[in-house]
């Protein structure tokens, strides 16, 4: 018998597709020819939505966009609808910001690890991750009361304060996280598996990625250095000293250094912003019911997956007209093929995980 | 001691000992696996089903003991049925000739811990372990379902290369202590007072590599990664036809180890047989070293499986080609070289 | 590093060693499960557990039925009206339908109230056994819900 092209699915339900997503795989004798994503599985109608509520009231809803580094969500959110109706935030409130999404790119990155340690067969390396990003989900639950539909920022500023406590507990935090990657990394980095399992595999180039729209750290992998947080800073990022890790290859191997390399940079810009912390409001002035002139903008922030972009329209009322989101995940799953061809079908799992992708966010 | 009880009795007491050994090991191993992983891994695992966990894996065996039996209208009954008996089947029958300790004599006679001693023991015991082949390729085949068949195949051109290398240690091993049979290999070392372990630690490392790799477990355990291929060939298998497979596993788990013990390990001699001021170790009957030595080998199964990731296949074949098998065929050619130069 | 050394690191399986060993001194350290439900990890003060009603401390309600917490509802939530007796002061409800099936815990009834009427509490256990518990009426938010050893089943509204 002789094995031509077989057409495999993974489908919706599957141990390693993160979330419901279903491949379409051609494969001929375990090398893939094809991988063909189906989406969708997820949809609950979030654009359209947000246009039958208000403002305000659609930020819990961004929560449940990219699960696993909701506070992200909010940002993008609240920056753009801040942009549209010209609100001026207070730079204490900035830089509280600035620590609560670092945290938050910190926690989305220890979960990725844990989802890729896994997928390849590493099982422990999951709950270290998982212990570790516990610690970080803490200090959310302290702020504002959430662990993973945080909602911790309004339009104008932050719900609550950081005071001299919380700022001690999230150093204490910050001073666990290196141990935790220490050991991880002793048990990964130099493993001859794991870099047999992602050393050249998923494979993309520069120009590729570039045509593909791959953003976050699957393009800084390959060695472009594009982050919003330097490019077109916002909430005050320019404002912090703090190193943009670049790969060479971009494989996974890359994407994986990379990533740990990015959970150590937000650990120093949390410190500069806990350290520099400066008086003043936790939020502006912003009326109950926020009627924003009609207008249109397009605001794009550096979320831990990529670079994730709203764009409002508004018309006069206290409801948006249209909103549009541009989720990083939704794009860089448009790579996955080309990372995919010519590889075998185990690496498969590998490649998805590298590009660390969130259903929630893909099918809004 | 009448007839009845020497040649009746006995025998078939010890053809229920051969039974229930496998299986209570099989209990312990499960246990022992799910604490071992969950505590390497910041988390406390079953403690709830009785004390700290130990009646857990009654309790899933009475869970598969209620699923019900599936099997696909396509699929080829015969040998769906007949898949897991081999591999279960496989795995019990070498314990037959897997020896526990010296024989023990009770009055006018002895009780001997085997079934049966074989001049050529290692390699009958080699050879069952390799239906469980079959039984692999027939499961796969008879769920007529893509994802096992890949998973068997896989499974079956692993087991196949690692045969190689096992062989090939296990041949150094025979070489040294000229003879096959078990027992003897065992009283060779005792004899000679250095364990073949120790004597060959090339031999030992790579049968140990050769060993998790035959009995699919982790870091080569592809053919069954939940990640990737769901379950590999036992997918389409429910309730006891899959507890079969699962138990077979262990099973062949504990036979290996108990070989890696025989082997290298001197079986049920106790340790630092020279060293005068131990001599009290030799107190502890012998059944008991060689039960603490299995339970250090499974326990090292585990530690692996919790630590390192799942070699790619195509990594797994090519160790076992390009670097496993030379370095046996070199390592017996050094035993031999050293051997014929005594 | 030499490639000799590289080799030899490599022959050795050093990096699966090293692996090894992390995972066995993580076997002696100390695990974080909590025990649940014999032990019960306390919830952070600003935690957002369910919405509950208060009174104050002469015991009268907070609530004056404004149904700002209505409005700033995204979900649709709440069912509230309000009458003002002869001779109060104040509105007071007469109806508060809450619905726990479409609660998000977003916080902005309890961030819009003037009064404080409605506050978060720190109940986290909220599972019932029918659908019709999950409707809530006047006097199920008043239900004190503090002492989290003690409190009624969300759902069912039975004692535990």
């Amino acid at each position: 018998m002789a094995f031509k092209e077989i057409d495999l699915n993974m489908g919706p339900q599957h141990p390693s597709t993160h979330g419901v997503l279903r491949l379409k795989l051609a494969v001929d004798n375990e090398v893939v020819l094809s991988v063909e994503p189906v989406i969708g599985y997820l949809h609950r109608g979030m654009e359209k939505l947000w246009e039958s509520l208000t403002y305000t009231q659609v930020v819990p809803l961004t929560d449940r966009l990219d699960y696993l580094a909701s506070l992200s969500n909010n940002l993008g959110y609240v920056l753009t609808v801040e942009k549209l109706a010209g609100i001026e935030v207070p730079r204490r409130a900035r830089y509280i910001r600035v620590v609560l999404a670092e945290l938050q790119r910190l926690a989305s990155h220890l979960a990725w690890l844990g989802f890729q340690a896994n997928d390849i067969g590493a099982m422990s390396v999951l709950l270290y991750g998982f212990e570790a990003r516990e610690t970080v989900l803490d200090i959310f639950e302290e702020y504002c009361g959430a662990r993973l539909t945080i909602h911790g920022i309004r339009i104008g500023g932050v719900p609550h304060d950081l005071d001299a406590a919380l700022a001690a507990r999230i150093r204490k935090v910050l001073d666990g996280i290196p141990k935790r990657l220490a050991d991880i990394r002793a048990l990964l980095d130099d493993n001859r598996i794991w870099k047999q399992r992602t050393v050249g595999i998923g494979r993309i180039a520069a120009g590729d990625a570039i045509a593909y729209g791959l953003t976050g750290p699957g393009l800084r992998a390959c060695g472009l250095a594009w982050d919003m947080r330097k490019d077109i800073p916002y909430s005050s990022y320019d404002e912090f000293d703090f190193d943009v890790p670049l790969g060479r290859n971009g494989d996974v191997y890359d994407r994986y250094l990379v990533r740990l390399e990015e959970i150590c940079q937000s650990i120093r810009i949390v410190r500069q912003a806990l350290d520099g912390l400066p008086e003043g409001e936790t939020s502006a002035k912003v009326p109950r019911v926020l009627k924003v002139a009609p207008a249109e903008v397009f605001h794009t922030i550096e979320a831990p997956k990529g670079v994730l972009g709203f764009y409002i329209k508004s018309n006069g009322t206290d409801k948006p007209e249209r909103v549009k989101m541009k989720s990083p995940s939704f794009i860089n799953l448009q790579s996955l093929e080309h990372m995919c061809k010519g590889n075998l079908f185990s690496d498969v799992v590998g490649i998805l995980g590298s590009l660390d992708i969130v259903l929630g966010e893909i099918d809004k | 001691m009448t007839p009845f009880v020497a040649d009746v009795l006995i025998p078939v007491g010890k053809i229920v000992a051969v039974i229930l050994y496998p299986m209570i090991m099989v209990v312990v191993m499960i246990w022992l696996e799910r604490r071992v992983v969950a505590l390497m891994q910041g988390r406390l695992g079953p403690n709830r089903v009785g004390f700290q966990g130990v009646l857990q894996p009654v309790a899933d065996a009475v869970k598969l003991f209620f699923k019900e039996d599936i099997m696909q209208r396509q699929a080829d009954a015969f040998l769906f049925n007949i898949s897991p008996v081999l591999v279960m089947f496989s795995s019990l029958l070498a314990f037959c000739f897997v020896p526990l300790g010296e024989p023990i004599r009770i009055g006018t006679y002895t009780l001997t811990l085997w079934i049966a001693e074989s001049p050529v023991g290692l390699l009958i015991i080699l050879g069952l372990s390799s239906i469980s082949v079959f039984g692999v390729i027939f499961g796969g085949w008879a769920s007529n379902s893509k994802y096992p068949l890949m998973g068997a195949l896989r499974s079956v051109v692993q087991v196949l290369s690692y045969e190689i290398p096992t062989g090939l240690t296990v041949l150094t091993v025979a070489f040294v202590a000229r003879s096959m049979d078990l027992v003897e290999i065992v009283r060779r070392q005792e004899a000679s007072g250095t364990w073949y372990g120790f004597l060959m630690p090339v031999s030992f490392i790579v049968f140990w590599i050769s060993a998790i790799a035959e009995t699919n477990r982790a870091p080569f355990d592809l053919p069954e990664a939940e990640s990737e291929l769901v379950a590999g060939y036992h997918t389409e298998y429910s309730g006891m036809k899959f507890a079969f497979f699962y138990m077979a596993e262990y099973a062949h788990m504990v036979l290996v180890s108990s070989l890696v013990v025989i082997l290298f390990f001197g079986g049920w001699l106790p340790p630092f047989p020279s060293v005068k001021a131990l001599a009290f170790l030799h107190a502890v009957p012998g059944f008991v070293w060689y039960l603490v030595k299995i339970m250090f080998f499974l326990y090292l199964y585990v530690w692996i499986r919790a630590t390192l990731p799942r070699y790619r296949f195509d990594s797994l074949i090519r160790l076992v080609w390009k670097w496993l098998i030379p370095l046996a065929l070199a390592n017996f050619l050094v035993v031999a070289l050293v051997r014929f130069l005594r | 590093m030499s490639r000799i050394g590289r080799f030899l690191k490599s022959f050795f399986l050093v990096d699966m060693l090293r692996g090894l060993a992390v995972t066995l001194r993580l076997y002696f350290s100390r695990k974080v499960t909590v025990q649940y439900p014999e032990r019960v990890q306390e919830p952070s003060p600003r935690f957002r557990g369910i919405v509950r009603l208060h009174r104050n401390e002469q015991g009268e309600p907070l609530c004056i039925a404004c149904k700002a917490c209505q409005r700033a509802c995204g979900t649709g939530c709440f069912d509230i009206e309000g009458k003002k007796e002869e001779g109060a002061k104040v509105m007071r409800p007469t109806r508060f339908d809450w619905k726990l099936d479409r609660c998000t815990f977003c916080g902005f009834c309890v961030e819009v109230c003037p009064t404080s009427a409605i506050r978060f509490s720190r109940e986290f256990r909220l599972t019932g056994t029918d659908k019709d518990g999950l409707l809530f009426h006047l006097p199920d938010m008043y239900i004190a819900g503090e002492d989290l050893q003690s409190y009624l089943c969300a759902g069912c509204r039975r004692p535990r």
